[in-house]
């Protein structure tokens, strides 16, 4: 029996160091097949019990379970460290350069001037205005008398108004689209109406197309209150900032009392700089309740309802807001300057 | 305008400084652009006399002087002025005083000579832009005393920019009135006095367009002398307003236009004859202006005429031929009632703008000329001397202003917030005092000067206006929301817009006005134009009836910065005239340069082809629901590559063009880069559909690839379509994946694989449904178009 036990240690011992020296998973594989596999050379070793005294036996059976309990043991602990090794390498030699640049396409982006109508579009939305629209060539019905803009007015003139060879114009303002809506509505409304206007004037401060957004509200109990609560409103919303607002009156033909509407200057907080001209004040738009000579063109009794009106320019806005200094860059269409607003 | 604080205290009395003052008038609608001190750091200036004066002995320009400024000791000063000379007085800038200009005095050394200060010309003393020599004082001058208080400098200038509706403001006596109504101070009117008659010279005045012209005055003061200077005071006055001296008789006329707000006129009499008319200008009629322009009068211009022709433009300007001169002897002053109806427009007719017209055109007050004409001729006796002869006026009877209601309960309405009946009855007595209280308000006969105040909200503007806007409440009120929300079915814009930026694309806002070649270039067809009446320049002239020159200009612009790959895009109106202008909205793209944006990753940058672009359009059609609705078709398009350009069909209209620009168009745009355009009709893209639930199915789909062969001319388009349009409801997609011309297929046939994709949603579809399906699609195809099986996977 000696003999037996004595191989059986020798196989034992050379089954543990090959697998102790084992470098790879398919190796330690075949190790598993050579040793403990169906013919592997500690199973067959089970075999040989036949050759030993019964009384041997069973002390020669748990000698060989316990040498293949051994090796298997041994055989999962590298099979883990190789494993573990192996994912190792793999991730290694996965790793790339994260800092680099992703593939793909580049965004484009909104013009500034959009990029300004949906905001002023959103904070009035938000508070139960609705968006209208209307004809760029206009009648002089719509861009002038029904806003009592007399004969005599100087936006009549040639040098204010572009006129197409048939008489016709190209609006002034977005205010004949108020005309328009409360021809066709009764109140109580409430709208909005962005768009681009034409003058004819071109230098520094002008460009012969800009953008307006005109505001209307109509029912039996507007009041001027009414007007300076949302204008202030909308102008802190708009500007995220607690700004002051000042209204100044001023005149318009289409409204009475009519006022310019000052804000503390967004650029010196209202200390006076180079930009408010040192007073700390910006004006940003005009307003004022509807004149009853316009409902009177529309068909609205000014005894029942009253109503507010104001017009801003987009431009004005878009270059307070992200500090542009110079108005003609909107139309240039200069993709430097139109990425700044991606 | 501007107003000196000096003249204006004169008639109103305030505690309020200049600052307040301006405030106060820009709260209430009286913009103030500027206050300005007038005399601010001239402390060190004195009024000096040249006691002598001897060339510098090292420049021919220089003069050495000694000037007495009232010290102890006279004081060299080096001079380069033409005009200096003995025994003049003038403004000495002595050494330490720090001019306007930023000019400080030192003792210096000029070529070597000692010069203890400066002597001045008035643009050195911040009194004009520029100036010619030195500033001549009176000979009465009091040497020593400091130039501040000679010439009263101590004043501050105040610029107010007045809307048009406010010309009662544009005057001394306006802005006085304007402020005893805002801040209750005293006023006091200009004191006029009635001048004695002592000559019996006079000319007839006949008014032919009494309606244009209400009122005419005339008056003849004779025996004047036009030699005199006009005073310092008057001067200096003048000056602060913005206006320059020019003769006593122009300067009396100007200075009682600034202070009372009434233009006038004068002419000269032996120059005029005996009678004055007021009427329209005959055809053919010509005056020589005094601005030496000669003007071809129209018919509507209201005139001044003597016997034989015009000798001014009513309101506007006077003739040459009949102004003053050095010789004149006796004037014809004229203070006239000219009504803003006749006087609008003309001025700017005959591309005039004057001090004049600009008051007659925003209203003078009616009752003006009478005070405005004694106030003339006791200036001009005062200055001038002479004798005055008798007023003659022709005027209709004056209508009297009719009388204004207002109701309290109309101003609580309309401002949003209580008043008390008091303090708007006090605000109302400041305006006019013609206010009787009745039941339920007030009825209020406004100022004859206020043109502005004709109804009940106009009297509504005053009150809030004095009370001041900023004390006015402000409330959010709940409003009722208007309108709808756009419905389900429609794409909306901004979607529209967030698709093409996340595509690349930028947005770009060009001008609706174009130039008329390209317009002709980029149109689809023969258009009519819409031309501006007046545009602005050649190329801004044309209503754009397409985007693409907008955007071909602004690709254009950015290549000619660097720029090697651009995606614009645009949304907007765009005209049309067909009998009756039409205007819609489109959106419009241009794509040039490389695929993807220069990046590492990609080593070789494909330029865009005619597929990526119309994925980009696939991509847009797709937020309709139902991209299969477009169809594309070849076709000619003027602007376009006739092998690269397709039109888009939805529900058999033409709602659209894409496709590489002509290679002509390129050359002539100056477009180096392969460029492509696509225009579409906004509406036709945004009408879109509900989502539709459909079942999901439980049970697998089976797909089968076929390839067919396919006459080179039939477009894989219409294959593609009309399999779709095969009836078998188990038929869920047919997807083209491969296209393929050369060896193994036959000439004039190309191989095209297409996969077909079925499915049931009730059970899991057998082989042999599958292979008759596919048989069925093969059948169809056989007899719409012979297409041939290739071979079947």
């Amino acid at each position: 029996m000696s003999d037996t036990i004595q191989n059986l240690e020798e196989i034992t011992t050379t089954a543990l160091a090959e697998v102790a020296s084992a470098e790879s998973l398919t190796e330690l594989e075949n190790l598993r097949v050579k040793f403990l596999g169906k013919k592997g050379e500690l199973t067959i070793q089970l075999k040989n019990i036949g050759k030993l005294d019964l009384s041997e036996r069973p002390a020669f059976g748990g000698m060989v379970n316990q040498a293949k309990k051994q090796v298997a043991d041994s055989l999962s602990a590298k099979k883990e460290h190789l494993e573990l090794k192996e994912l190792a390498e793999n991730l290694a030699a996965d790793a790339i350069d994260v800092t680099l640049p992703g593939r793909g396409q580049q965004i484009g982006g909104l013009h500034p001037v959009t990029r300004t109508m949906q905001r002023i579009e959103d904070i009035f939305t938000k508070m139960g205005f609705a968006v209208a629209d209307g004809p760029e060539i206009e009648d002089d019905f719509h861009n002038f008398e029904a806003l009592n803009i007399p004969d005599d007015h100087p936006a009549r003139a040639m040098h204010d108004t572009f006129y197409l060879e048939d008489g016709h114009l190209l609006r002034t303002h977005t205010s004949p689209v108020q005309v328009r809506y409360m021809k066709n509505q009764t109140p109580p409304m409430n709208i909005i109406a962005p768009g681009r206007v034409y003058r004819c004037d071109s230098d520094v401060t002008h460009t012969p197309m800009f953008h307006q957004v005109e505001g209307l509200a109509v029912a039996e109990d507007i009041s001027f209150a009414d007007l300076k609560g949302i204008l202030t409103y909308f102008l802190r919303q708009f500007f995220e900032k607690d700004l002051s607002v000042r209204l100044r009156p001023s005149y318009f033909p289409f409204t009475e009392p009519s006022a310019e509407v000052d804000i503390s200057c967004v650029f010196c907080d209202g200390d006076g700089c180079r930009i408010c001209k040192k007073t700390g004040w910006l004006e940003v738009l005009g307003c004022g309740m509807v004149h009853p000579e316009v409902f009177r063109h529309v068909g609205i009794d000014s005894e029942k309802y009253t109503g507010f009106a104001f017009g801003l320019g987009v431009e004005r806005l878009t270059m307070l807001r992200y500090g542009v200094d110079d108005l003609r860059l909107f139309f240039d269409n200069d993709l430097a300057f139109l990425r700044q607003f991606q | 305008m501007i107003i000196s604080e000096q003249w204006l205290r004169e008639l109103v009395a305030t505690g309020l400084n200049a600052q307040e003052i301006a405030d106060a008038l820009t709260l209430a609608g009286l913009e103030v652009d500027a206050v300005e001190a007038l005399g601010e750091s001239l402390e060190g200036v004195l009024v000096g006399e040249v006691l002598s004066k001897e060339k510098h002995p090292d420049a021919d320009r220089l003069n050495l002087t000694q000037v007495n400024v009232g010290g102890q000791k006279n004081l060299a000063i080096v001079c380069g002025a033409a005009n200096v000379r003995v025994g003049m007085k003038v403004p000495v800038a002595t050494v330490g005083t720090k001019l306007p200009n930023g000019l400080k005095i030192k003792k210096s050394k000029i070529r070597g000579e000692q010069s203890f200060g400066m002597l001045c010309s008035e643009a050195e003393l911040g009194m004009s832009e520029s100036s010619d020599g030195l500033l001549e004082l009176a000979d009465d001058a009091p040497i020593g005393q400091t130039i501040q208080s000679y010439l009263n400098l101590d004043d501050t200038l105040i610029d107010i920019d007045l809307t048009p509706n406010r010309g009662d403001c544009l005057s001394v006596t306006g802005v006085a009135r304007e402020l005893h109504v805002l801040v209750d101070a005293a006023y006091t009117p200009v004191a006029i006095k009635d001048v004695a008659v002592t000559s019996s010279d006079k000319v007839a005045v006949k008014i032919e367009n009494i309606e244009a012209c209400p009122s005419y005055l005339a008056r003849v003061v004779s025996g004047i002398n036009t030699n005199v200077k006009t005073p310092l005071w008057m001067q200096e006055r003048l000056r602060r307003s913005g206006l320059s001296s020019i003769s006593p008789v122009v300067d009396i006329t100007n200075y009682v236009m600034l202070e009372l707000g009434q233009p006038m006129h004068a002419f000269d009499h032996d120059k005029v004859g005996q009678e004055i008319y007021v009427r329209l200008a005959n055809k053919g009629e010509k005056i020589t202006l005094l601005n030496d322009a000669e003007a071809s009068l129209n018919e509507e211009t209201l005139v001044i005429a003597d016997a034989k022709q015009p000798i001014a433009i009513a309101g506007v300007m006077g003739g040459s031929e009949s102004s003053i001169d050095k010789n004149t002897k006796s004037i014809v002053f004229e203070a006239a009632h000219f009504t803003k109806r006749a006087v609008a427009g003309t001025a700017r007719t005959y591309g005039l703008h004057t001090d004049s017209s600009h008051r007659f055109e925003r209203g003078v007050d009616p009752v003006l000329p009478e005070k405005a004409m004694q106030r003339a001729t006791e200036l001009c006796l005062e200055i001038c001397g002479g004798e005055a002869g008798e007023i003659v006026r022709q005027s209709s009877d004056q209508v009297s202003k009719g009388a204004v209601e207002l109701r309290f309960e109309r101003v609580r309405r309309l401002l949003g917030m209580p008043l008390e009946q008091d303090e708007v009855q006090g605000m109302l007595q400041r305006i006019s005092d013609q206010v009787v209280k009745t039941t339920d308000g007030w009825s209020v006969v406004p100022p004859s000067y206020r043109f502005d105040i004709e109804r009940e909200c106009d009297l509504i503007e005053e009150v809030a206006r004095v009370k001041g806007y900023d004390n006015l409440d402000d409330r959010l009120p709940k409003l009722i929301p208007s309108g709808r929300i756009a419905p389900e079915n429609q794409v909306e814009k901004r979607k529209l817009l967030n698709t093409m930026v996340t595509m690349g694309y930028q947005e770009s806002i060009t001008y609706s006005f174009i130039d008329e070649q390209m317009l002709k270039d980029f149109a689809v067809a023969e258009q009519k134009l819409i031309h501006l009446a007046n545009p602005l320049a050649e190329n801004m002239s044309v209503m754009r009836g397409s985007l693409w020159p907008g955007l071909v200009s602004a690709c254009q612009f950015n290549l000619n910065r660097q720029n090697d790959r651009i995606r614009l895009f645009e949304l907007g109106t765009v005209f049309k005239d067909d009998g009756k202008i039409q205007e819609s909205n489109k959106i419009a793209g241009l794509a040039c340069g490389s695929l993807f944006p220069v990046q590492m990753h990609l080593k070789k940058a494909n330029s865009i082809d005619f597929y990526d672009v119309r994925g980009d359009l696939e991509s847009i059609f797709s937020l309709t629901g139902k991209p299969l609705d477009f169809i594309f078709k070849p076709c000619e398009h003027p602007a376009l590559h006739p092998g690269q350009s397709a039109e888009i069909v939805r529900d058999n209209e033409v709602i659209g063009f894409v496709g590489r620009i002509h290679p002509n168009m390129a050359k002539k745009y100056d477009l180096s880069l392969m460029t492509y355009l696509f225009e579409l009709d906004l509406e036709s893209i945004c009408a879109g559909y509900m989502p539709e639930y459909q079942t999901v199915s439980k049970f697998p789909s089976v797909s089968r690839d076929i390839a067919l062969l396919v006459p080179s001319e039939l477009s894989i388009g219409s294959v593609l379509a009309y399999i779709r349009l095969i009836n078998c409801e188990d038929l869920r997609d047919a997807q083209l994946f491969d296209v393929y011309v050369g060896e193994g297929v036959e000439i004039n046939k190309k191989s095209v694989a297409v996969k077909l994709t079925f499915q049931r949603d009730d059970r899991t579809l057998t082989d042999d449904e599958i292979e008759a399906y596919t048989s069925l699609v093969l059948k169809e195809l056989a007899e719409e178009f012979s297409i041939e099986l290739r071979m079947g996977f």
